[in-house]
C-alpha cells in the first residue's frame, strides 16, 4: 500500500481556529476513534468519511476538506456528536464547514447541497418564512444547466407539489411575517460584526 | 397550562395535519396555545450552514417574542424546538453570547434575556401534562392496534441537557402508545436517520434510507408509523410512492403524526385530525378501529 504524504507546509494552521469560531465546537480534541463514522448513516456514500474530515480540519486541509463532497452529505442527523467520547460537535462541525466553503464560494462537483442552503436562507430571509414552491423554483433554477433540465426537473416534482396542493398542503403564496424590515436589520447587524472581527 | 405555540414553516404547508391534530389534542386537554405573534423561520439547518450567528439570531427574534408574553415556547417540528432549544442554552449558559446575540436584535425593538424554555409536544404529554392524566382522558381506546414509535433524530440528538429521554433508545413515544391503548411494535431503526434533509440534494440516499426503514416496519407486521418530525413524514408519507417505485416493492404503510394518534383515542372526529391528507390512506386502520 502507497502512503499518500501530507506536507504540513502547505496546509493552513489557521483553519482549525476558523472553524471553531464558525461554530465547530470542541473539534480540536478529536483523538480519532472512529465513533462518528461507525454511526454514520450516509457514510456509504462520501468520500472521506466523518473521521477522515476530522483529521483533515485539525491538520489544516481546508482545500480539500472544503471542496469534498462529505460535508454535503451530511444529514445533519447528530448521530455522531451524541456518540463522540471527546464531546466534539462533529454535526456542528459539519455546519461550520459547510458555512465556510458558501462564504468562501468554493466551487464543488455536485453545487445542489450549497445552492440548496442558500436558496433556502434567501427565501427564509425575504419573506421571514419558508416559500416551499419559491425554494424549488430558485433551487431548480441553478442547478439544472439547461432549460429542459430544469423544466423535466420541475414537472417531476410538480407531481408532488398537485398532490399536496390537492390536500391542501401547499401555499402557492409565500406568508409573509408583518416585520419583514427586522430580520433586514439583523442581518445588516451580522454582516457590521463579523466585518470587526476581521 | 399555556404555550406561545410555535407552529414553524412546515405546519403552516406540507405538515398542515400535524399542526391541525396538535391544536386539537391540546384544546381536548384543557392545555391553551397561543400561536407566537408574527413569529420567522427559524433558519433551520439552512442558517448553520451558512452563518452561525445568524443560526442563533433567527431563533433568538422569536424567543425574545415570547418572552413578552412569558410563556415557555412549544415547537412541533424537532428542527425548530432543536433550533430555538439551543438558542436558548446558548445565551442561558452563556452571557457573553447574549450580549452577541442580542447585538443582532439592536434596533428591532426586540431584547432577550433568556427566561422562557422551549419544550416539544410529546415530552409536554409525558412530563408537563402526565400520562395518567392523559390515560383519564382517552374515550376511545386504540386497543388490536401494532404501532411503531419512530423517533428521527434530531427531537432528541444532541442530547439535551435537561435529559428529557435517552438520545439512542428513548421511550417517550413507546409510552404515549401504550397510554393510549395500543400496542408497540419493538423497531431497531427507532433513532435511524430517514434521510428526508437530503430529499432535493441527494435523492438516491434519501431513498435508501427511508426505505430501510419502511421495510423493517412492514416485515414488523406494524399497522402504521408514528413520527414527531414533518420532515420524517414527508419522507415516510409523502414519499412512500417513490421508494416503492424505485425498489419495485408494494409498502402501503401508513404514517400518522403522534398527535392524530392521540387524538383519535381523545374520541377527535378522524377529519379534525387532518387524515384526509395524509399520502398512505388511513381508512384501512380507520376501519379496523370502527372509526
Amino acid at each position: 500500500m502507497e502512503l499518500e504524504t501530507i506536507r504540513l507546509k502547505d496546509c493552513d494552521q489557521n483553519f482549525i481556529k476558523d472553524v471553531i469560531e464558525a461554530g465547530g465546537k470542541k473539534a480540536h480534541l478529536c483523538f480519532q476513534c472512529g465513533t462518528c463514522t461507525a454511526g454514520c448513516p450516509t457514510v456509504y456514500a462520501m468520500d472521506y468519511t466523518p473521521r477522515q474530515i476530522m483529521r483533515m480540519v485539525n491538520l489544516g486541509m481546508k482545500e480539500q476538506v472544503l471542496k469534498s463532497g462529505t460535508i454535503w452529505l451530511c444529514a445533519s442527523c447528530f448521530t455522531c456528536q451524541t456518540r463522540c467520547p471527546r464531546g466534539v460537535e462533529i454535526t456542528s462541525v459539519m455546519g461550520a464547514l459547510k458555512s465556510i466553503a458558501i462564504k468562501e464560494g468554493i466551487e464543488v462537483a455536485d453545487k445542489k447541497g450549497p445552492v440548496f442552503h442558500n436558496s433556502f436562507i434567501e427565501v427564509a430571509m425575504d419573506h421571514g418564512r419558508l416559500s416551499e414552491p419559491i425554494l424549488l423554483l430558485k433551487f431548480v433554477g441553478r442547478t439544472e444547466g439547461s432549460i429542459p433540465g430544469a423544466v423535466k426537473s420541475l414537472i417531476k416534482e410538480a407531481s408532488l407539489g398537485m398532490e399536496l396542493a390537492k390536500r391542501g398542503k401547499m401555499a402557492f403564496l409565500p406568508h409573509k411575517i408583518r416585520k419583514p424590515k427586522q430580520l433586514k436589520i439583523i442581518c445588516e447587524n451580522i454582516r457590521k460584526m463579523e466585518e470587526e472581527v476581521q | 397550562m399555556k404555550f406561545a405555540y410555535y407552529p414553524g414553516c412546515s405546519l403552516e404547508s406540507t405538515a398542515k395535519e400535524y399542526d391541525m391534530s396538535t391544536r386539537e389534542v391540546f384544546k381536548a386537554l384543557d392545555t391553551e396555545l397561543l400561536e407566537l405573534d408574527d413569529w420567522n423561520c427559524c433558519g433551520s439547518s439552512a442558517a448553520s450552514s451558512t452563518d452561525y450567528l445568524l443560526s442563533l439570531a433567527l431563533p433568538a427574534r422569536n424567543l425574545a417574542i415570547s418572552e413578552n408574553e412569558n410563556l415557555d415556547v412549544m415547537a412541533p417540528c424537532p428542527e425548530c424546538y432543536l433550533k430555538l432549544w439551543k438558542a436558548y442554552k446558548s445565551v442561558k449558559t452563556d452571557p457573553e453570547m447574549l450580549d452577541e446575540v442580542n447585538k443582532t436584535l439592536e434596533g428591532t425593538g426586540l431584547k432577550l434575556r433568556g427566561s422562557v424554555d422551549v419544550k416539544h409536544p410529546v415530552y409536554v404529554l409525558v412530563n408537563d401534562f402526565g400520562l395518567e392524566k392523559l390515560k383519564e382522558k382517552v374515550v376511545k381506546p386504540l386497543e388490536e392496534l401494532k404501532v411503531i414509535p419512530y423517533y428521527g433524530c434530531v427531537m432528541l440528538k444532541p442530547p439535551r441537557t435537561d435529559r428529557l429521554d435517552s438520545a439512542e433508545n428513548p421511550t417517550g413515544l413507546d409510552r404515549i402508545i401504550t397510554t393510549v391503548g395500543a400496542a408497540v411494535v419493538p423497531f431497531d431503526s427507532k433513532v435511524k436517520c430517514c434521510g428526508g434533509a437530503l430529499m432535493l440534494t441527494n435523492r438516491e440516499v434519501m431513498l435508501k434510507l427511508t426505505h430501510e426503514l419502511l421495510k423493517e416496519a412492514k416485515d414488523a407486521g406494524a399497522d402504521c408509523i408514528i413520527t414527531a418530525c414533518p420532515l420524517c413524514h414527508m419522507a415516510l408519507d409523502a414519499r412512500q410512492i417513490d421508494v416503492e417505485m424505485a425498489y419495485n416493492e408494494k409498502i402501503d404503510m401508513p404514517v400518522l403524526y403522534f398527535t392524530q394518534l392521540v387524538g383519535l383515542a381523545l374520541g377527535i372526529a378522524p377529519r379534525k385530525l387532518g387524515l384526509n391528507k395524509n399520502f398512505v390512506s388511513a381508512e384501512k386502520l380507520l376501519k379496523s378501529l370502527e372509526m
